[in-house]
């Protein structure tokens, strides 16, 4: 009875007892989803344009932050080094698209699967060998991030809100939106559709299949980047920050790996059940530190009752 | 406004006379490691015509087709399109010269709708400024109006219009075979390649598929050169016939001269050589 | 000054001045639509007009005048309507012709008509004509509507309709007066004139041509719209044959009296879609179109999730409950009202929607009899549905039901200013304000059809129910008698089995026989899905209506129909002795059915003469060869071996106790 109890009403009656609380955790997760959404993002863009389980977008995020922080320590100026570094990311695009993808078109999807892997390796050494392998402290202030924080008081209790915080979500709503924009209503953007529909039928209608690629790693690398910045802001840069790749992957699990709705979607829901699971549940009953493993949990249990995932697409053929 | 299409309109114009020469292959030989596809064939297409390649399963008519449109390198010989020798080319780049084609296991974006399909093939000739794209806004809509109007000829042309909505993914696949056609003809090409057009239909659908061929070519003035495994149906069909086996050309010249060759009787009979 | 017609502030007495008058009073309102490059296009009355005007100048420069018979053929498009308009203000006739109708049945009603000119709509029917015109002399110019394809064809004699229009612009540009002429021409007529000739589909036999008077048919059309209340705000969708009686009624006819707007599909294919769009408040179908929808409808919810079949057949049972009453006003409790409006919200509406029934204020249907589940699911969605009887020769209301007095089956009262009659073998006869004034070019039967007193036989028998609703039975020449003595009414067995949802046709003898037998045909739709539903894989229609476990559904289907008929006094004696299901869909191609898909009793008795045989002479099966006509037109043959079942007949107790169940 005690542990039904503790299941199914108490952590409830804890949430409507304390609303604001649950406001400030509620909030903490959205913020969690918002980065867990960009990176999925990553995943999802390079997937649906080609087909590759990108293993590499986790290092490309340490990578730009690494370029960003390092470029600065040498010396140039914080809102320099931003367009630097995606000058280095677009480099990198183009380098992998040639080296990498061009020789290995038409081979197995698991080969070019591989091949991230080695990307992946290769950024670690390189990174390592560039900037050093110790930690590093993102240049928030430099970028002009505000650091402050806004306190609302609702319901008589408190809910605090930091400044980057915001900041890190206002600025990936913005670069959603405008990724959106482009995937639906540019040239590029359509044809970076098409090519996830059907190789033979883009390359057909005048698509060219590297000028694609590049734009699309271009597009994971500035993600990449913003990711990276938001998340060594809270957390520090460095190779750990790896990581945080694998929290996209539950969320591509429910998701799907083709929805860019999917990813927003369950990188949102994610953040925001992971938070309140910790908090309501994993705390009082399991002892905490459930979000490690929560969101991968929670997606299998979607997977078992929709095998494409909550937003993938259910493709119907007719032979 | 303008109530009724003007097929006029959507002629291509590309600067060379009815008759001239549009496309010259001269020598061509393909291998694969060793494996000779195509062994120094070498003909030509003339603007307004319908070409037909036929030749038994394997003859190297296939290879023929991406060898025009870029998707196959050949190891010798030389093209020549609209009077340029042309080099090693991508597929990409050969849709920008004006060659379109279709495919003998249809190749659609099959999660997309008839029209979206369609408009894909519009997709080569959007100009406007990225920016005017992502507002949706004036210069870019205007454009993307234009080119809706165009599909919607194609659309009223094929005769497609109930399944205009329609994921192509769901459509029978004589219709999906409509589909590509059309988004073969949305590019406006000057050189339209189709391959097996008639490929699985049954009697109905290829009669139809005949007539919209003969229709594109006379009312668009689209210059073709078709693939068919099939005899029968090509003959009435094209202007001149070039016939391929193993690889080889043993043929080339109006219907009736082809249908009289002895090498082109024994191919399709199978007699060894 | 003219004497007749609105100008001269008369009520007008033919559809051209009916144009002219409508240009006036509703010059900005939309008369016509048309879907074109996927945009729906309009015209006001005020445009048509224009339209109109020049292209019938137009066909003045081409010679055309009184008396001159124009053929329209083609699909319901803008200009082959605007071409009936044109051709009256000549006081030309129009002959519009069924555009699926092969080259030889063409080429007949062409000939017979004595057609001068044909407008047609595209190079399919102008290859058509081209293959017979040497034949017929008379027939000097074909215009088309749709150019494609005949850019290259010889234009001495063939004309496209912009150039024709173009032609009559020309003329009222060099010569100002010509327009003034024209309008003046169509205001001094007093209507007595010819209209239309419009050629019956021909149960039997060949086609005739109906002719039609000017003045007779807006009468008609004027009455028939009152009594709907038709106006300027309705919407219809012309959709059927073009050259069907009824298309021409009720979109050309009483669209120009009522003023309403007409609006024309983008394709044949693309009806459904085009009809939510324009969402109709006037609507008519046969009954198979109503049957094809409901039969849609089902086979959709079939594949539906278990929650939604759950609250649609849950709202069904509501509607079935509540919906007549509360379409017909009556009471009905305040719970049950409640649940209807929540169906409503639910199911009945959205499904309406994708009907495109949403804006329905009048339904019609007729032609056939209609099945009174049918008949009652879509009246219980909230649509006014209802019955007319009508014939060509009629122009074309009989009867109709009024708001308010519906049952499923009767035909309704006469409607105004039309009397009937029911003579003494049985057979329905009427004088309407619209009829025809005979057969072209056959007095025979012409003088065949009226009575004496200057009725019309219909040829149908019927008779006046309790109400005073007229009730029809069957064609009174294939009412006959079985050996016994008994009445044998072969439709009225037919249509209580084409209600059963998986019967597509049935066709029944019995006429000086000892017992009545029929032939079915399976719906392919409905027991295909039956099929698939139970793993039942079949290649084709022949192997599934071949199926034992199809037969016995059959088999129960005949044993309730004879059930029923046992119920009845008259029809007793008919129930079905033996039954096969036929081995192939009955076929418009093969002559089977009739263009608008009626049996077709007497060709079909000749060429299944063995099957019939075998159904009287106690054989369980038959082996048969059929020869078919591929859509393309080439002939083949299909063989088969059909089995043929025994019955049991039912006794009036039988019939008792199943209603007490």
């Amino acid at each position: 009875m005690d542990l039904l109890n503790n299941l199914f009403i108490k952590p409830f009656q804890d949430m409507v007892s304390a609303p604001d609380f649950l406001m400030q955790v509620i909030w903490e997760g959205l913020v969690s989803g918002v980065l867990y959404a960009l990176i999925a993002l990553g995943f999802v863009l390079i997937y649906k344009s080609s087909r590759i389980f990108n293993f590499a977008q986790g290092i490309m995020v340490v990578f730009a932050a690494l370029t960003l922080v390092g470029l600065h320590e040498r010396g140039v100026p914080a809102l320099l080094a931003v367009p630097l570094t995606l000058l280095v990311m677009f480099i990198l695009a183009a380098a992998i698209e040639r080296i990498v993808l061009r020789p290995l078109v038409n081979q197995p999807d698991i080969i070019l699967f591989m091949a991230t892997i080695g990307i992946t390796l290769f950024l670690i050494g390189f990174g390592e060998l560039i900037f050093g392998g110790e930690n590093k402290v993102m240049i928030t202030e430099d970028l002009m991030i505000p650091t402050g924080s806004y306190v609302f008081e609702p319901f008589g209790g408190f809910v605090l809100i930091e400044q980057k915080d915001l900041t890190a979500v206002v600025g990936a709503i913005l670069l959603v939106l405008v990724l959106l924009l482009f995937l639906n209503r540019s040239k590029m953007g359509r044809a970076i559709r098409a090519l996830g529909d059907d190789h033979q039928a883009a390359l057909s209608v005048g698509i060219s299949l590297s000028t694609i690629w590049v734009l699309v790693w271009f597009i994971a690398g500035i993600i990449a980047l913003a990711t990276g910045i938001v998340w060594g802001a809270r957390a520090g840069v460095s190779f750990a920050l790896e990581v945080i790749a694998f929290k996209a992957l539950p969320v591509l699990m429910l998701g799907g790996l083709e929805s860019v709705t999917g990813a927003i979607v369950g990188g949102l829901a994610i953040g925001v059940l992971e938070k309140l699971f910790e908090i309501y549940w994993g705390q009082p009953l399991l002892g905490g530190n459930t979000e490690t493993w929560f969101a991968f949990v929670f997606a299998l249990i979607v997977l078992l009752f929709r095998p494409q995932g909550l937003f993938g697409e259910k493709i119907i053929e007719r032979v | 406004m303008n109530r009724h299409i003007d097929p006029g309109s959507m002629r291509t114009d590309d600067g060379i006379e009815k008759g001239g020469l549009l496309l010259q292959v001269d020598n061509i030989s393909l291998s694969f490691g060793g494996v000779k596809a195509i062994t120094d064939v070498s003909f030509d297409i003339r603007k307004g015509e319908i070409r037909a390649i036929i030749g038994p399963n394997g003859a190297g008519k296939t290879s023929m087709l991406n060898v025009i449109n870029g998707f196959y390198h050949p190891q010798e010989g030389t093209i020549t399109f609209r009077g340029e020798r042309r080099d090693q080319m991508k597929p990409h780049q050969a849709v920008g010269q004006g060659i379109a084609r279709t495919f003998q296991n249809v190749a659609l974006f099959s999660g997309m709708s008839t029209l979206d399909n369609i408009m894909a093939g519009r997709a080569v000739m959007m100009k406007k400024n990225i920016v005017w794209q992502l507002l949706w806004h004036g210069p870019a809509l205007n454009e993307e109006i234009q080119h809706r109007a165009r599909v919607e000829q194609i659309i009223d042309f094929l005769e497609i219009q109930h399944i205009r909505r329609v994921a192509v993914g769901k459509l029978p696949y004589g219709l999906q075979k409509r589909v590509e056609l059309g988004r073969a003809l949305a590019m406006e090409p000057s050189l339209l390649l189709l391959d097996e057009p008639m490929a699985g239909m049954n009697l109905e659908e290829k009669e139809d598929m005949c007539r919209f061929i003969l229709d594109v070519n006379q009312q668009f003035g689209t210059t073709i050169a078709l693939i068919e495994h099939d005899m029968g149906v090509v003959m009435d069909l094209s202007d001149r016939v070039m016939v391929l086996d193993y690889g080889k050309k043993i043929a080339d010249g109006t219907p009736d001269d082809v249908r009289g060759n002895q090498d082109v009787i024994d191919a399709y009979l199978g007699v060894p050589h | 000054m003219p004497t007749t017609g609105s100008d001269a502030g008369r009520q007008p007495v033919t559809f051209p001045q009916y144009l002219l008058y409508n240009a006036r009073r509703f010059a900005n309102r939309p008369a016509t639509r048309h879907k074109n490059l996927g945009i729906w296009q309009s015209w006001t009355w005020k445009e048509q007009c224009d339209e109109i005007r020049a292209f019938s100048i137009g066909l003045q420069e081409l010679g055309i005048g009184e008396g001159d018979k124009v053929a329209i053929i083609g699909t319901n498009r803008p200009r082959l309507y605007w071409t009936f308009c044109a051709a009256q203000a000549l006081k030309a006739i129009p002959v519009p012709v069924y555009a699926d109708a092969v080259a030889e049945e063409m080429a007949y009603v062409l000939n017979h008509a004595d057609v001068r000119l044909a407008v047609v709509q595209d190079q399919e029917q102008v290859d058509k004509i081209l293959s017979f015109s040497d034949d017929i002399p008379v027939l000097k110019d074909v215009i088309y509507d749709e150019t494609r394809g005949l850019r290259d064809y010889d234009h001495t004699h063939l004309h496209g309709f912009d150039s024709i229009q173009d032609k009559g612009r020309a003329a009222m540009a060099a010569d100002p007066t010509r327009a003034e002429a024209w309008d003046y021409g169509i205001n001094a007529s007093d209507g007595d004139e010819v209209s239309v000739y419009l050629y019956t589909s021909g149960t039997t036999g060949r086609s005739k041509g109906v002719v039609l008077k000017a003045n007779a048919s807006v009468k008609a059309a004027c009455d028939t719209a009152a009594f709907d209340h038709l106006s300027e705000n309705d919407n219809v969708l012309a959709y059927l044959p073009l050259a069907w009686a009824g298309d021409h009624y009720l979109n050309y006819a009483q669209g120009y009296v009522s003023g309403l707007c007409m609006a024309c599909p983008e394709s044949p294919e693309t009806v459904q879609h085009d009809l939510r769009e324009i969402g109709p408040t006037f609507y008519f179908a046969p009954p198979r179109v109503f049957e094809q929808l409901l039969t849609r409808v089902m086979i959709r919810m079939e594949d539906a999730g278990r929650l939604k079949q759950w609250v649609f057949k849950h709202y069904l049972d509501v509607a079935k409950k509540y919906g007549e009453a509360i379409l017909e006003r009556r009471s009905v409790p305040i719970g049950g009202r409640l649940s209807y409006w929540l169906g409503d919200k639910l199911v009945y509406g959205p499904l309406k929607n994708t009907l495109g029934f949403s804006n329905i204020r009048t339904a019609y249907t007729a032609g056939e009899a209609i099945g009174p589940d049918l008949f009652s699911f879509f009246r219980a969605l909230g649509i006014n549905l209802k019955q007319l009887y009508g014939q060509t020769e009629a122009f074309l209301y009989v009867t109709a039901q009024k708001d308010g007095e519906i049952r499923a089956d009767t035909v309704g009262k006469a409607v105004p200013d039309v009397e009937i009659r029911i003579s003494d073998d049985g057979e329905v006869l009427f004088k309407s304000p619209g009829m025809f004034i005979g057969y072209y070019a056959d007095d025979e039967k012409t003088r065949e059809t009226f009575t004496d007193d200057g009725f019309i036989k219909t040829g149908d028998a019927g008779i006046f129910d309790s109400h005073g609703d007229l009730k029809i039975i069957d064609r009174a020449k294939d009412v006959g008698k079985l050996r016994n003595g008994s009445l044998f009414a072969p439709k009225y067995i037919e249509n209580k089995l084409k209600f059963f949802p998986n019967i597509k046709e049935a066709v029944a003898f019995g006429d000086q026989q000892d017992f009545c037998t029929v032939m079915l045909n399976i719906d392919l739709a409905a027991v295909g899905n039956w099929a698939e539903r139970n793993n039942i894989s079949y290649a084709s229609y022949q192997e599934l209506a071949g199926m034992p476990a199809v037969y016995e559904m059959m088999r129960e289907h005949v044993d309730q129909v004879n059930r029923d008929l046992a119920g009845e006094d008259m029809m007793a004696g008919s129930q079905i002795a033996r039954f096969l299901v036929l081995h192939k869909e009955l076929d418009a191609d093969d002559g089977e059915l009739t263009r608008t898909q009626k049996v077709r009793r007497g060709f079909i008795a000749d060429r299944y003469g063995p099957l019939i045989q075998a159904l009287y002479d106690g054989s369980s099966e038959k082996h048969v060869e059929t020869e078919v006509t591929f859509e393309d037109g080439r002939k083949g043959s299909i063989s088969a071996t059909v089995r043929i079942k025994d019955m049991q007949t039912r006794t009036n107790a039988d019939a008792t106790m199943e209603a007490a169940e």
